[in-house]
């Protein structure tokens, strides 16, 4: 029977060579697959207590979208009139139930014309109330 | 005079701790990157003049081409889906932009279907992000 005595041991080694190599191909895929992005938009606010109730409409500044005409108070405005006649209102001194806009779609509207006309309404620091229209046709 | 031969130093440069600093880099990629939810929807946003550079949030609705809904990338049945998983979202973050969710929605969709939404995010208690691109001051 052969001695074990005379047999040498190896010492074990994990292999870290290539560690650095794996790690900046990590950090160049990495690099390569990331797009930097900024995301813009804007903050709405939508009181969702004032939602879905026949409130007193009357006196707050109304803007009504009707497949794709916008009035403002019942007047025929262009986007860019929109933006100035809110900004005239001066909303960020009021109170916060002064400065809800109610906003009305009725007809096809897409979210292209609602989505210029929020803008415009956060912009000029206003909340959106908005009125569903029923199902029967009416708001 | 003679001179004493000059002994020359063999340069290496350090490379031990080179795999250590990948791998922190990586690890620093690995944090900072923000995945995207909503990698697979396919839509084109809306644009406006008054839009801002704005924080990704955490929660976000999305709707895509064709009028379905997502809730951080997942595909939802209605918009009742949309704000229990809203309020339950929001019920295990605390903080200011804890309320604040991301409104994705393609420029053509009619408000039909967007609208229900925006009212289920207001009536789950929710502050609405709209994503949009910026367009020029006259459009």
């Amino acid at each position: 029977m052969r001695s074990e005595k005379g047999r040498s041991r190896k010492p074990l080694s994990v292999p870290m060579d290539s560690v650095s190599d794996i790690a900046f191909l990590l950090i160049i895929f990495f690099i390569l697959t990331t797009s930097i992005r900024r995301v813009t938009g804007f903050q709405s606010e939508l009181p969702a207590a004032q939602r879905d109730q026949q409130q007193t409409t009357e006196k707050m500044p109304s803007v009504k979208l009707h497949n794709g005409a916008l009035t403002y108070n019942d007047e025929a405005v262009t986007p860019a009139q929109l933006r100035e006649r809110l900004l005239q209102l001066k909303l960020p001194q009021r109170t916060e139930s002064e400065r809800v806009i109610v906003l009305e779609a009725t007809g096809q509207v897409s979210y292209q014309d609602y989505f210029a006309v929020m803008a415009a309404v956060s912009q000029a620091g206003g909340a959106i109330s908005i009125i569903s229209e029923s199902k029967d046709g009416g708001s | 005079m003679k001179m004493a031969p000059r002994r020359r130093r063999d340069i290496a440069v350090p490379v031990v701790s080179m795999g250590d600093i990948a791998f922190l880099l990586t690890i620093f990629f690995l944090i900072c990157s923000n995945f995207t939810k909503e990698a697979g929807i396919k839509l084109v946003p809306p644009k406006a003049p008054s839009v801002e550079t704005i924080k990704e949030s955490r929660i976000s609705v999305a709707i895509d081409g064709e009028g379905d809904l997502f809730l951080q990338g997942q595909p939802v049945p209605d918009a009742r889906s949309i704000e229990w998983g809203v309020a339950a979202l929001m019920q295990d973050r605390t903080g200011p932009e804890a309320r604040l969710v991301m409104f994705k929605c393609d420029h053509q969709v009619d408000k039909a279907v967007f609208e229900p939404v925006l009212d289920a995010i207001a009536k789950a208690g929710g502050t609405i992000v709209a994503v949009g691109d910026k367009s020029s001051p006259n459009e």
